[in-house]
């Protein structure tokens, strides 16, 4: 496996505020990538430096094996779809796609069409007419239909219906079973998108806080239900992610446990619930927050 | 999909049902890795590794350039193992609850023997649609 | 675990790198509607509005000395600055719109630039043919039959047809290139980059004029232009038509788009 990009200890700051805190990670080649996290906590930045657009304080960043800043080689295989994303005031939809593909040497006129029946994107309105979901529709079908080898999608999908974002969520693995490339998308509606990707990278206040595939980052945490006593019995010194109770009631969730240890706590009684990613991150993110509110 | 289990783990659980149900016979193909992808609404790697899964056990084999096809004997060898599992996941859990609710050992079978054989493609495909 | 590595920049890479460069020119041209024809269209209906200005004023004149002096009245008109102006503003919207969608496109800050230049100087030439054009008609015509001018105003000089277009071409380019440095300083700092901008440029004029009046330099000022003659004043403005392009260009290579 190859990386498109590289990342090692990476900081941004802006004047006092670090946005981007010593941060280091990779992207394999032809993977569906999730940049998830709350608001605020660094998701746009790195994008942004990652096409070169903003500009590192510290630390080094390869994409496709080069500085992406100014480097049209390597900024010519990438396309970066932002989150509302302004246009020139008299823009129709069609300005956008007539002009498009003179930026992207893999774009798909046929598959562009397609993508705009399936939205049901009137072409010749002004842009600034159209509603939310119709302006991330636009960009939504830019990212895909230009093919880039290296798509960045940043919260595409504001004001897009719940059957317009399957329709994305479709279209996406369709072509990306296809033709395979690699795709960074950042979103905060992580359930929906969780099976899509294959690897999960959380940032929270400017730091990685999760790197792992998604499929090993959904098991590694489980609740643990039961009576608090016989709870806290089971899971005795355990490194505790998030705790919750009602009465007598406590509802615990902590890493993965292995195979044995499921049977000993249905022996004992208790319950055993999955955690989504999306409640994993949620959790997560809290332990930071509190952590980081002791520590200043 | 549900939550609580690996996804590619509930894949190949899929493929197995499709087979001891004979949707998909011995010696057929069964659909591709993207097919499956964009069928479960899941990431290419993952259903790859749900059906790599099956490999490893001998229930699929590849056909180099076509692609993936039924062992034959496989079914035997899935009724087999899922009679091993079935102690643990249904009968186990069944008594256990019975035992909260005071059901005696008679009461129980009694029971087990006046409950209709539901037919199972039927109750799969309800059972997916509440999952999607 | 290797990092894919690119070949280093080739003839043909650097063929692709124009391409990319005309791609933005292509992508400022592709409303041109909004970049030209309805700013035609609007300084056409100028042109009317003014005919009629003209009809009315000698309408009401009948003593023939008065129509005269009227007439050359006209010749002092400033109704085609309108399109000057108006261009500044095209220029800054341009840059403040495309900006952030043309690098989401993996345009280079450079590449933007040089394509956006290619289509600044390439629609002030387009403009400066128009206007030459309807300079001469307008001529041609006797000021479309009422002894107006709008397009052979005084200003803009009785010269061949290359100094007419000499003139417009760099009055436009002017135009578009303090747009463009404007928009680049709103581009990188935005209202707050606005604000010490127009402080500063008003700083500079007022003191610049207090500096000419301390001096009772006014009358050289004043000689100065005369001696310059529109072509010459032409000529002049070229060099900060440049400055404005190189700050423009020197202001946009750290900025950071936004949305």
């Amino acid at each position: 496996m190859s990386a498109v990009v590289e990342v090692s200890n990476l900081t941004k700051r802006f004047g006092h505020f670090t946005a981007i805190d010593d941060v280091s990670f990779r992207v394999e080649e032809n993977t569906i990538h999730g940049l998830l996290g709350r608001n605020g906590a660094g998701k746009t930045t790195i994008m942004q430096l990652l096409t070169g657009q903003d500009f590192a304080t510290s630390g080094d960043i390869r994409v496709f094996g080069q500085s992406p800043v100014e480097n049209a080689a390597v900024l010519g295989n990438t396309c970066f779809i932002k989150e509302s994303q302004r246009y020139p005031d008299n823009f129709k939809p069609f300005h956008v796609f007539r002009s498009a593909p003179w930026f992207f040497p893999n774009w798909d006129e046929e598959y562009a069409q397609l993508l705009i029946a399936d939205f049901r994107l009137p072409l010749n309105r002004r842009i600034k007419k159209l509603s939310r979901g119709q302006l991330s529709a636009i960009g939504v079908i830019v990212g895909l239909a230009s093919r880039a080898p290296l798509t960045f999608f940043d919260e595409p999908y504001l004001g897009l219906d719940a059957v317009a974002r399957q329709i994305f969520y479709d279209r996406l693995l369709e072509d990306y079973a296809e033709r395979p490339r690699t795709v960074i998308l950042s979103t905060h509606l992580i359930d929906e998108v969780s099976n899509l990707l294959e690897h999960v990278l959380v940032i929270d206040e400017g730091r990685v806080i999760i790197d792992e595939a998604a499929e090993d980052a959904r098991g590694s945490a489980t609740t643990v239900v039961g009576p608090r006593g016989a709870v806290d019995a089971f899971l005795g010194r355990r490194e505790i992610l998030h705790r919750d109770g009602i009465g007598g009631l406590a509802s615990v969730t902590v890493g993965p446990l292995t195979g044995p240890e499921r049977a000993a706590a249905a022996a004992a009684g208790l319950e055993l619930a999955p955690v989504s990613l999306q409640q994993l991150i949620i959790r997560k993110t809290n332990v930071s927050q509190t952590e980081f509110e002791q520590s200043a | 999909m549900d939550e609580s289990r690996p996804i590619f783990v509930q894949i190949a659980e899929q493929i197995e049902n499709d087979i001891l149900d004979g949707v998909l016979a011995e010696e057929s193909q069964v659909p591709s890795t993207n097919e499956f992808a964009a069928f479960y609404r899941i990431n290419p790697a993952t259903a790859g590794k749900g059906v790599n899964l099956l490999v490893e056990s001998d229930v699929l084999y590849k056909k180099r350039g076509i692609g993936m096809f039924v062992r034959a004997g496989s079914r035997a060898l899935l009724v087999a193992k899922r009679r091993e599992q079935f102690q643990d996941e249904f009968v186990r859990p069944l008594v256990a609850e019975a035992a909260k609710l005071g059901i005696s050992a008679e009461e129980l079978t009694r029971m087990i023997s006046h409950t209709p054989a539901v037919d199972s493609p039927t109750a799969r495909i309800t059972g997916t649609e509440q999952v999607i | 675990m290797t990092a894919i590595s690119y070949a280093p920049a080739t003839s043909a890479s650097r063929r692709g790198r124009m391409n990319r460069v005309l791609a933005v020119t292509r992508l400022h041209f592709v409303d041109i509607w909004s970049i030209f024809a309805v700013p035609f269209m609007i300084m056409i209906f100028i042109l009317l509005v003014n005919m009629a200005i003209w009809w009315l004023i000698l309408t009401s004149i009948s003593d023939p000395e008065s129509r005269a002096n009227a007439q050359e009245g006209f010749s002092y008109s400033g109704a085609s600055f309108y399109i000057y102006v108006y261009m500044m503003v095209v220029a800054i919207m341009t840059i403040n719109l495309t900006f952030s969608f043309a690098t989401g496109y993996g345009v280079t800050r450079r590449n933007f630039y040089l394509g956006t230049c290619i289509a600044f100087v390439t629609l002030s030439l387009l403009w400066a043919v128009v206007l030459t054009a309807l300079s001469y008609i307008e001529q041609a015509t006797n000021g479309w039959a009422l002894g107006g001018h709008m397009f052979s105003a005084i200003y803009f000089g009785d010269g061949a047809w290359y100094q007419r277009v000499f003139l417009h071409f760099v009055g436009m380019a002017f135009f578009f290139f303090v747009g463009a440095a404007v928009a680049t300083v709103y581009v990188r700092w935005k209202a707050s980059g606005m604000l010490t901008f127009f402080a500063s440029l008003v700083v500079l004029l007022v003191g610049g004029a207090a500096l000419v009046t301390l001096t009772e330099s006014w009358p050289r000022v004043g000689e100065w232009f005369v001696d310059a003659g529109s072509y010459g004043v032409a000529a002049w403005l070229l060099v900060p038509t440049a400055l404005a392009a190189a700050a423009g260009w020197l202001v946009l290579r750290k900025a950071t788009p936004r949305t």
